[in-house]
């Protein structure tokens, strides 16, 4: 897999990225650099309808926090999570994924939040409460009750085909 | 002794069937064990059962038949004398005949069983031969004896008794516990190799050995053409899971491994089937008359074997699932639903020639989740050990047989070119079939296999009981090299299963291939993966693929929307997966508590990979997942480093890890000496000291994090404010300990006291480093300890019942989870809410601590008994200014110590310690206040100068606690193991 793929792959990704909206986007992308993809649009695709994280994905790889998404975001989203990104990057944006309130920390509310998009709101309030104490009481060393980016890494690290698994083949 | 002793009724048993062989039919001992002579049924024999000869066809009659009708049997009359000791009523009689089926068959249980004990005797022995060798070779010795006996071997592997009962055990157990997501995460991968290389193995095998025959190479007197070549390649080529399971179990390779070479071995059942099948029906009517649409018609015959296969299989997991919704009244008979299915899914696909392994793995996979989620925790715990009982003693007398079956002149037709050519051309293909596949599959895959994985992939092609099988199976009538054939067969087998099976795990070792990491899954990872799933598919569909994420949340969907509906009970379904998964854990920690003490040989053998046979392990679930298990014990010592948090990593770390290392071997035998001897109790003391050793676990934590959280405190203020909060809550569980305590005098001292005492056996040795770095630090800390421990005590009189509320400090900490659970494990109950827990666990605690209501007046006494009387006795007295400066050394020693170890250690520490309390609290009671007035000759040192004992005397520490104990008789007993 040569330069020529990525290339190519990458072609193949503006013209998905123009699929999404085509009345937005030129064709003729580079005099309209800034051109950005309201979140209603990715959130509103029928395939993503059920998907619980569909709006932090989009938040977390837009570069406004908004979820709108300009083509740069769109490939730096596909570049995490590419074959070839490194490690820690996967690790922070997963970390960042999870950093519902962007503290720089998995806290509670985190995971709480976390697990009811997993779980779709099934578990009641103490389930839940107790499944994050579990996670964080696992995987929190300094015990400051939340878990912080290098935690998070440390756990990931820990076993070791975590993270082969967040890529994806384009 | 034993072993000739078996042997010898072994013989006997032959001897009593040689008169048998005159009348295959009427007399044959069934079940397989028939003679050889009726050994060559072309079609496969699925008459079994041993014919009901009509003279006992009511087995229940045995007395009354006795007595009267015994002579006019005639068949009987070759028995022996015994018949006919005269007219009359014969006190003793000699029914050989009439017990001699099952008889046999026990008997070769037994065997198999006893030869199973046999070898696990030598460790080290077991560790360097795989099991399956040393079966092999005992099954030549015990056919050597057979044959040397009766001049003719009686016992051979019967093809019927093979395909229709051991094979499905072995399979049973391992598509039942298949790791289903590794294996459809490889799916394209094991599929692959499954049909394109057994296809590739079955056709360069077969034509090379017939080019190999064209050459001369193999001789003449083996009459065989292309098609007979084609045919022995097809049923030699295909990998036998029943071999891979023996070997791979005892090699331990990394998960992705394993499960390609496993879940090839059981899919590509269906290529041999189809393929053997095929080339029977060709062989039968002749090359020259085979039209071209044979062909399709063998293409056709092969999707539909193995999808046949496949849907009967998931059909049948449909319905079992179904069934099991509603057993809930029934709850005895539900594991043999489970058996019953899953063989009948077997025996169905059998029934209509379709892949039976297929089905029976696809059957397994199905039902698995459903089964599981619907039958109860003790259900599951059944089907798990017959389940894995069945196969261990199937896979057992498999290779016992292929070893008896060898041994059987009649069989050998030699030829030394077939059999050479044969293993070359075996090995060769496969390795060029794996490394062109591989090559290819590497373009797909996101992880790929890389050289050593591939070595590891080709030398793993193990043949075994299903190629002899289906070997013996041919009919010599159209195959007329049939023997040269056998004995091949037998070679190869013999050779992959011994050669390659002892040289792969040297190989493994000297390749580094990676190992399967043996860590238990958290609760993290199943949340990751879960999330991490979800976020893939998202940026699948958002870039418009439909790769294999798309897939799988498609299918999780209908699986939600749908099938769980249909097939978990209302109960259950409502419950997410990750819930399931959370309450798994727990349940696991749980049983580890007890188990831990309960199986020490178990425990002791952790490490060595010989124990990795089936039966041996009490969590196992299924291969891989038994893998992980394995680890908790043997990798602690990882976890341990890891848990370091590394802000916090004090160069003394690793001095304590490895006297904590030294410490853990006399404490966990004394352990298992112990709990062996506590085990038969009944269910309720198991329960209640399960309850109490969760409670120490609990308090154990809080204590942890209360120390934890001092230093953090005194590092950095800013994290003041968290770390108070969890203080404050991490002081009610304490206050279980001293609750009843009223007297404030005594609330530092003990507290404290008993906050040293926990790490009780360690301390010892770890006096002297700790002490000493830390000493600065002890005047900032008592300050601190002591208003923890007076707050937490006039809260306490009131705590007994827990609500749900007073809780909350418990969850905070570490092990206040899993007394949920554990008390579920035992009582199966299921935990919906908080709240029945909450009430479940008070309930059970006012249970389990009845010692300190009972005796209001001295919380000490219970608090001092628990943790092992004679020391507190001796320094506690000190009191004021020497006591709890020593006590605060302790404390000092303790915390740091006990921090990093925190999963194993607390475990093992409280298991000691909830042990023994239960031994010796009435003991204790009563001898508790002579100890108190009377302090013992010997005060230790650590109470009257602390200095001295953080100068590092731990010696004289010790000693004075092994000296201490002299007034109490039963002490001495238990702590001294460990002690010393």
């Amino acid at each position: 897999m040569g330069n020529k793929q990525t290339i190519f792959t990458a072609q193949q990704l503006f013209d998905r990225y123009r699929d999404l909206a085509p009345q937005l986007v030129p064709l003729d992308y580079t005099n309209h650099p800034d051109v950005k993809l309201p979140y209603e649009l990715i959130g509103s695709m029928p395939e993503l309808k059920d998907n619980p994280f569909r709006q932090r994905i989009a938040e977390v790889f837009s570069e406004d926090g908004e979820g709108n998404m300009t083509l740069d975001d769109f490939l730096d989203m596909f570049s995490v999570l590419s074959e070839m990104a490194p490690r820690d990057l996967k690790a922070s944006y997963a970390f960042k994924i999870y950093d519902f309130n962007n503290d720089d920390f998995i806290c509670k509310s985190d995971l709480e939040k976390t697990l009811n998009r997993l779980t779709r709101n099934e578990l009641t309030e103490d389930e839940v409460r107790m499944v994050c104490e579990k996670v964080i009481d696992e995987a929190d060393l300094d015990n400051d009750g939340r878990l912080s980016l290098e935690d998070f890494q440390h756990m990931i690290v820990r076993a070791p085909d975590f993270l082969s698994t967040f890529h994806i083949r384009i | 002794m034993l072993l000739l002793g078996l042997t010898l009724l072994l013989t006997a048993a032959a001897a009593a069937d040689l008169p048998d062989t005159g009348a295959p039919p009427l007399l044959g001992p069934g079940l397989g064990f028939s003679p050889s002579v009726s050994a060559s049924a072309s079609a496969p024999p699925l008459l079994l059962l041993p014919q009901p000869r009509p003279e006992y066809g009511a087995p229940g009659v045995a007395l009354a038949r006795s007595a009267a009708e015994e002579p006019a049997v005639p068949a009987e009359e070759e028995e022996g004398p015994h018949h006919h000791h005269g007219g009359g009523y014969r006190v003793v009689q000699w029914e050989w005949s009439y017990v001699q089926t099952p008889y046999i068959i026990a008997i070769w249980l037994l065997v198999a069983s006893v030869a199973k004990i046999l070898f696990h005797f030598s460790q080290r022995f077991t560790t360097v031969v795989p099991e399956s060798c040393m079966l092999i070779l005992l099954g030549l010795v015990l056919g050597g004896v057979v044959l040397i006996a009766n001049k003719k071997q009686l016992y051979q592997l019967e093809p019927a008794l093979f395909f229709l009962f051991l094979l499905p055990t072995i399979v049973g157990d391992a598509g039942y516990f298949m790791p289903a997501r590794l294996f459809f995460d490889n799916l394209g991968a094991i599929l692959t190799y499954a049909v394109v290389g057994t296809l590739w193995n079955a056709f360069c095998t077969g034509f090379c050995l017939y080019a190999a025959k064209l050459l001369g190479v193999i001789d003449e007197r083996v009459q065989a053409d292309l098609m007979d070549f084609l045919l022995f390649g097809a049923l030699i080529s295909a990998v036998d899971p029943v071999a891979v399971l023996a070997v791979f179990e005892e090699v331990h390779v990394n998960d992705t491994l394993f499960i390609i070479v496993f879940g090839e071995s059981l899919v590509n059942d269906a290529v041999t089937v189809v393929l053997y099948k095929v080339y029977i029906s060709f062989v039968e009517v002749g090359v020259e008359n085979v039209q071209t649409a044979d062909y399709f018609k063998g293409v056709a015959s092969f999707l539909i074997v193995s999808i046949g296969g496949t849907l009967v299989g998931l059909v049948f997991a449909v319905i079992l699932g179904f069934i099991t919704r509603f057993t809930k009244k029934v709850r005895i008979i539900e594991p043999l639903f489970v058996f019953l299915m899953v063989y009948l899914a077997y025996l169905t696909a059998e029934l209509f020639s379709l892949s039976a392994i297929l089905s029976m793995t696809f059957c397994g996979i199905g039902a698995n989740k459903y089964v599981e989620a619907n039958i109860s925790q003790k259900s599951r715990t059944t089907v798990k050990y017959t389940m894995k009982t069945l196969a261990s003693i199937a896979e057992t007398i498999i290779f016992i047989f292929l070893g008896i079956s060898a041994v059987d002149k009649s069989k050998w037709a030699w030829d030394t070119g077939l059999v050479s050519c044969t293993l070359v051309f075996i090995f060769v293909f496969r390795a060029a079939g794996v490394i062109g596949q591989t090559w290819v599959l590497n373009r797909f895959r996101l992880v790929p296999l890389d050289k050593i994985d591939q070595v590891v992939m080709s030398y793993g092609g193990l043949r075994g009981a299903v190629a002899f099988a289906l070997v013996v199976l041919l009919d010599g009538e159209q195959v007329k090299a049939k023997d040269y054939f056998v004995a091949t067969t037998i070679v190869v087998v013999f050779f992959t299963v011994m050669f390659q099976g002892l040289t792969i795990k040297p190989l493994v070792d000297w390749l580094k291939v990676p190992r399967s990491t043996s860590r238990k899954p958290t609760i993290n990872e199943e949340i990751h993966e879960r999330a991490f799933d979800h976020i893939l598919t998202a940026v699948e569909d958002i870039a418009g693929l439909q790769g294999y994420h798309h897939w799988r949340d498609k299918w999780e969907q209908f699986d939600k929307n749908y099938l769980s509906k249909l097939l978990l009970r209302k109960s259950v379904y409502r419950k997410s997966e990750l819930w399931e998964a959370y309450q798994k854990i727990n349940i696991r920690d749980a049983i580890s508590v007890i188990d831990q003490g309960g199986n020490v040989l178990t425990s002791a053998r952790l490490s060595l990979p010989s124990m990795a046979s089936r039966a041996s392990f009490p969590e196992v679930t299924n291969v891989t997942n038994y893998l992980r298990e394995n680890g908790s014990g043997v990798c602690l010592d990882l976890q341990v480093i890891d848990n370091v948090p590394g802000a916090k990593v004090e160069e003394d770390t690793e001095t304590h890890h490895v006297l904590a290392e030294n410490l853990y071997k006399p404490r966990r035998r004394y352990q298992s000496h112990y709990s062996r001897h506590f085990m038969p109790l009944g269910e309720k003391e198991r329960q209640d000291r399960e309850v109490f050793q969760r409670n120490m676990k609990s308090r154990m934590e809080t204590f942890k994090s209360t120390r934890h959280k001092r230093h953090k405190k005194e590092r950095s203020l800013k994290k003041r404010r968290g770390s108070d909060a969890k203080e404050d809550g991490s002081d009610k569980p304490r206050r279980n300990v001293s609750w009843q305590d009223k007297n404030p005098v005594v609330v530092p001292v003990e507290s404290e006291e008993e906050k040293g005492e926990h790490s009780d056996p360690e301390k010892e040795e770890d006096v002297g480093i700790t002490f000493v770095a830390r000493k600065a630090e002890t005047p900032k800390q008592r300050p601190k300890s002591v208003p923890a421990a007076l707050d937490g005590s006039p809260l306490a009189s009131p705590s007994s019942p827990p609500s749900g509320d007073s809780h909350l400090p418990w969850k905070g900490s570490v092990g206040s989870p899993p007394p949920c659970v554990s008390v579920e494990a035992n009582k199966i109950i299921p935990v919906d809410l908080q709240q029945a827990w909450n009430q479940s666990i008070s309930s059970l605690e006012s249970i389990s601590s009845p010692p300190v209501p009972a005796e209001p007046v001295h919380p000490r006494v219970s608090a001092l008994s628990r943790l092992g009387g004679p020391r507190p006795a001796s320094y506690t007295p000190p009191g004021s200014t020497a006591g709890s400066t020593s006590s605060i050394g302790a404390q000092v020693l303790q915390g740091p110590f006990c921090f990093p170890e925190r999963n194993k250690k607390e475990e093992e520490e409280e298991e000691e310690e909830g042990g023994a309390v239960q031994e010796m609290q009435p003991l204790m009671s009563s001898l508790r206040p002579p100890g108190s007035l009377m302090p013992p000759p010997a005060p230790p040192p650590p109470g009257s100068a602390p200095g001295q004992a953080g100068g590092g005397n731990p010696c004289v520490y010790l000693r004075s606690l092994v000296m201490a104990p002299s007034p109490g008789s039963g002490e001495p007993h238990s702590r001294g193991p460990t002690q010393l």
